[in-house]
C-alpha cells in the first residue's frame, strides 16, 4: 500500500512527466515528418528492445554513454563543469588506438598499455582546464568546451594525413590485430557460443547479448561500483560531494578546493579517455576513424543521462540504457520509415528541458489533512530540485563576468527563487 | 611563401563576413547578460535561426521574409530559456546545454523531414541576402569593404552604438542594469525583474537568429547540419571578455574574426583545413588566459 503510494507519487513527479510530454512532442516531430508516430514508437521499442540483436545493441551502445556519463558525473557532483569529455575521449581514443593498432607484442601488453595510455591522455587534457582555473581563474565550463575544438580538428587530422590506410574507402587506419581487440563476451565461434545457441535458440536475447556486447560491460560494472563506493565510503566522496553543494561550507571545513578540481578533472577526463578508447578496441570496430567519435556524439547524449540522473552513478546507469535505447530505436526507426535518427536528441534534450521546467502532475491532497499538503510540498521540493539546484549554482559562473566589478551578482536567482518558491 | 600576401584587401572582407554572426549573436548574449540572465544557448539560437532562415526564403523566395522568420524563430527558441530560467527557476546552464543539443537534433531531424536531404541543403530556390554596396564609399580602398556589407552587416555593426546608448544612456537600459544587478532593488523602484529577464532572453534569442540567417543567408546560401560550428560558444566567451559592454564585445568579435578569416586564408597556402579549423577555438583559448586577470574574480569564486 505504501510501497504503491510512493510508485504512484515518483510516477507523478518530474521524471516520468518530463519523459511522457517528450514523447509526446516528439510523436509531432513525426507527424511533420508525415509519419504516424503509433507506428513510429513501434519500430523504435521494437529495433531497440523487441530483438535479442536490438538489445545488444542497445547494451553496447549504452556502454559509453554511461562509462562517459559517469565522468560527467563525478565532476558535477563536485560542481565543476567539465563539458569537455568530448575531446577527453576523442583524444583517450586517438593515443590508445595508435598504441593499440601500432605497437607490436603480444596482447597482454598492449591492451592494458593502450588503456594506461587513453586514461592518460584523457586525463591530461581534463587537467589542463583545471590549472586553468586553479592558476589564472579560467572558467572550467568555457576551456573544457573550447579545448573539444582542438582536439577534434587534430585527431581527424592525423587520421586523414599522417595514418590513413590507402586500402580502405574509409578514412582510417588499417587494422588492429584480431588478439588486441577487446572480444565479445563470448566469442562467436567459441563452443560456448554454439551452447548458448542450441539451449536458448540462436536469436534469443540472451544469446544475442552474449555474442553481442564485448568486455567492456565488465569494466563499466566495475566503474560503477567503484563510483558508487568512492560516493559513499571515500573522503574525497564525501568532500565532492558536500563542494558542489556548497563550495563556502567547504572551504570553511578546511578542505582546498585547487586539489580538489585538479583530482577531479584528473579522474574526471581518465575515464572520459577510457571509455573512449574501448569504443575503438571494443569489437566489432576494428580501427580508428575520422570523425566517429564526435560523430556518435557519445559525449553530449552523456551529459544528457548525467543531467537526468542527478549525477548519481546507478541512476546514470538506468538512464543511459533508456537514451541508448531510444538512440537505437531512433536508428532502427529511421531506417524503416525513413526519417532522421537525429529524432532521438529531440526527444532526450527534451526531457532534460522539461525537467529543468520542473513539469509534474498536480498534487492530489488528501481530504481534509491541511498539513499533509504542506508536507507534500515540502517532499517535492527535495526530490525535484537538483536539476536546477544547488549542484550548478550560478555563483562560480555569474560573478566572473559580473558587469561592475564586485557588484554581487548572486543575487537574480536567490531572490527569484524566493518570491516564486510558493507557486509549486 | 610570404605571409605578407595574407594581408590584403580581401582580408577585411573575410574578417567582417567572419564576425558579423559572431557579433549578432554575442550582443544578444550581452543582453541577456546585463538582466542577469547567463545564456549559453546562443550556439543552439544561431542554428535554429540558420534553418528557420533558409527554410522561409526557400518558400517565399524572399531573403527578407528568411531574415524576419530567422529573427522571430530565434526569439521563440529562446522563450525556452526565457520561461525555463525566470519562471520555472530552472538551472540557466542545464537548459541551454539542452537547447544546443535540441537544436542540432531539431533541424537536422527536420533537414530530413521537409526537404529530404540529408547534411546540406543547397537550392537554387534559396535567396540569399544581397550586398548593399553604398556607392562611392565602398570604392575606397581598404574601408571601403565595409560599406559593402549586407543589410545585417550594417544592423550589426549599428546595433554597437546603439544599444551602448539603450544600456548607459536611458531609463530603459538603466532598469536591465538594475535587473540585473540588484533585482530587489529594481523590483523595489517598481521595475518588474522577471518581465524585462524574460524579455532580454526574447532579445537575445532574436539577435542569435538573425546570426544564423547571416550565416546562412549571407555568408553562405545554405543550410548544414550544425553550421554554427561553435559560432555561439565563441559569442558567449566574447561576452564575457568584453564584461557585457558593447564596444569590448565588438573588439572580442573581430578578435575571432580575424582568426577565422586568417585561417582561412592560411588554408590557400596549402595548411590542412582541419589545422586551420581549431584557429579560433585556440585563439579564444589563449585570449582567456591572457585577460585572465579579468576572471580573477572567477578564482575567487571557485576557490570560496
Amino acid at each position: 500500500m505504501n510501497a504503491a503510494r510512493t510508485a504512484g507519487r515518483w510516477l507523478s513527479g518530474p521524471i516520468p512527466v518530463s519523459v511522457v510530454l517528450a514523447l509526446l512532442i516528439g510523436a509531432c516531430f513525426m507527424i511533420i515528418a508525415g509519419v504516424d508516430p503509433v507506428s513510429g514508437y513501434v519500430a523504435m521499442v521494437q529495433g531497440s528492445f523487441g530483438t535479442g540483436s536490438g538489445l545488444a545493441n542497445t547494451l553496447a551502445r549504452a556502454v559509453p554513454i554511461i562509462g562517459i556519463g559517469i565522468a560527467i558525473a563525478i565532476a558535477f557532483r563536485a560542481g565543476v563543469l567539465n563539458l569537455g569529455t568530448e575531446g577527453q575521449a576523442g583524444l583517450g581514443a586517438l593515443t590508445g588506438g595508435i598504441v593499440a593498432v601500432y605497437m607490436p607484442g603480444p596482447a597482454i601488453l598492449v591492451v592494458p598499455l593502450a588503456l594506461i595510455v587513453a586514461i592518460a591522455t584523457g586525463a591530461a587534457w581534463g587537467l589542463i582546464s583545471a590549472l586553468l582555473q586553479n592558476l589564472l581563474g579560467v572558467p572550467i565550463l568555457l576551456s573544457t568546451l573550447l579545448l573539444n575544438y582542438p582536439a577534434r580538428y587534430f585527431s581527424s587530422w592525423l587520421i586523414r594525413f599522417q595514418l590513413n590506410d590507402p586500402s580502405t574507402d574509409l578514412v582510417a587506419t588499417q587494422q588492429l590485430r584480431p588478439e588486441v581487440q577487446l572480444g565479445m563476451l563470448v566469442p562467436k565461434d567459441a563452443a560456448f557460443a554454439d551452447t548458448l545457441r542450441s539451449t536458448f535458440g540462436p536469436t534469443s536475447p540472451i544469446t544475442a547479448v552474449l555474442t553481442g556486447v564485448n568486455w567492456s560491460i565488465v569494466v563499466l560494472i566495475i566503474v560503477i561500483a567503484g563510483a558508487v563506493f568512492v560516493n559513499r565510503r571515500t573522503r574525497f566522496g564525501f568532500e565532492s560531494g558536500l563542494s558542489g553543494q556548497n563550495a563556502e561550507f567547504v572551504r570553511y571545513g578546511g578542505v582546498k578546493p585547487g586539489p580538489l578540481v585538479t583530482r577531479t578533472m584528473a579522474l574526471s577526463g581518465g575515464l572520459a579517455g577510457l571509455f573512449g578508447v574501448m569504443l575503438i578496441i571494443g569489437a566489432p570496430s576494428t580501427r580508428l576513424i575520422e570523425g566517429y567519435f564526435v560523430q556518435t556524439n557519445y559525449a553530449f547524449t552523456a551529459l544528457l543521462v548525467t543531467l537526468l540522473a542527478l549525477y548519481r552513478p546507478i541512476g546514470t546507469a538506468i538512464a543511459g540504457l533508456f537514451f541508448a535505447a531510444i538512440m537505437v530505436g531512433s536508428d532502427a526507426m529511421g531506417r524503416e520509415l525513413g526519417l532522421s535518427p537525429q529524432i532521438a536528441a529531440v526527444i532526450q534534450a527534451l526531457v532534460i528541458v522539461l525537467l529543468a521546467f520542473r513539469v509534474a502532475l498536480p498534487r492530489f491532497r488528501r481530504r481534509g489533512a491541511g498539513g499533509a499538503g504542506g508536507a507534500d510540498a515540502d517532499a517535492e521540493a527535495s526530490t525535484s530540485d537538483p536539476v536546477g539546484g544547488p549542484p550548478l549554482s550560478e555563483q562560480t559562473l555569474a560573478e566572473p563576468h559580473a558587469p561592475v566589478p564586485g557588484a554581487p551578482q548572486a543575487a537574480p536567482t536567490a531572490t527569484g527563487a524566493e518570491t516564486k518558491e510558493s507557486d509549486r | 611563401m610570404n605571409f605578407l600576401e595574407l594581408f590584403d584587401q580581401d582580408l577585411i572582407g573575410s574578417v567582417l563576413r567572419s564576425l558579423i554572426p559572431i557579433l549578432l549573436a554575442a550582443l544578444g548574449g550581452m543582453i541577456a547578460e546585463r538582466a542577469g540572465i547567463f545564456n549559453i544557448g546562443l550556439e543552439g539560437m544561431i542554428l535554429v535561426g540558420a534553418f528557420a532562415g533558409v527554410a522561409a526564403s526557400f518558400f517565399t523566395h524572399s531573403w527578407l521574409l528568411g531574415v524576419i522568420v530567422a529573427m522571430i524563430a530565434g526569439a521563440l527558441f529562446s522563450l525556452i530559456l526565457g520561461y525555463g530560467a525566470v519562471y520555472r527557476k530552472g538551472d540557466p546552464i542545464v537548459l541551454a546545454v539542452a537547447m544546443n543539443i535540441l537544436a542540432v537534433g531539431m533541424t537536422s531531424f527536420l533537414l530530413v523531414a521537409i526537404f529530404n536531404v540529408q547534411g546540406v541543403f543547397q537550392d537554387p530556390g534559396i535567396v540569399g541576402i544581397p550586398v548593399w554596396r553604398i556607392p562611392i564609399l565602398a570604392d575606397i580602398p581598404w574601408i571601403g569593404e565595409l560599406f559593402a556589407l549586407t543589410p545585417l552587416g550594417y544592423l550589426a555593426l549599428l546595433l554597437v552604438p546603439a544599444l551602448w546608448i539603450v544600456l548607459f544612456r536611458t531609463p530603459l537600459g538603466l532598469r536591465l542594469r538594475g535587473v540585473g544587478e540588484r533585482p530587489l532593488a529594481a523590483a523595489t523602484m517598481g521595475v518588474d525583474p522577471q518581465r524585462y529577464q524574460l524579455g532580454a532572453v526574447i532579445v537575445s534569442g532574436a539577435l542569435a537568429g538573425l546570426g544564423g540567417a547571416q550565416l546562412a543567408l549571407g555568408n553562405v546560401v545554405q543550410f548544414t547540419e550544425n553550421m554554427s560550428a561553435g559560432r555561439g560558444w565563441i559569442a558567449v566567451v566574447a561576452v564575457m571578455l568584453a564584461r557585457a559592454h558593447p564596444v569590448g564585445v565588438l573588439g572580442a568579435a573581430l578578435l575571432f574574426g580575424f582568426a577565422d578569416a586568417i585561417g582561412f586564408r592560411l588554408q590557400s597556402f596549402g595548411l590542412p583545413q582541419q589545422l586551420t579549423d581549431a584557429g579560433p577555438y585556440v585563439v579564444t583559448l589563449i585570449v582567456l588566459v591572457l585577460l585572465s586577470k579579468r576572471f580573477r574574480k572567477t578564482r575567487e569564486a571557485a576557490l570560496a
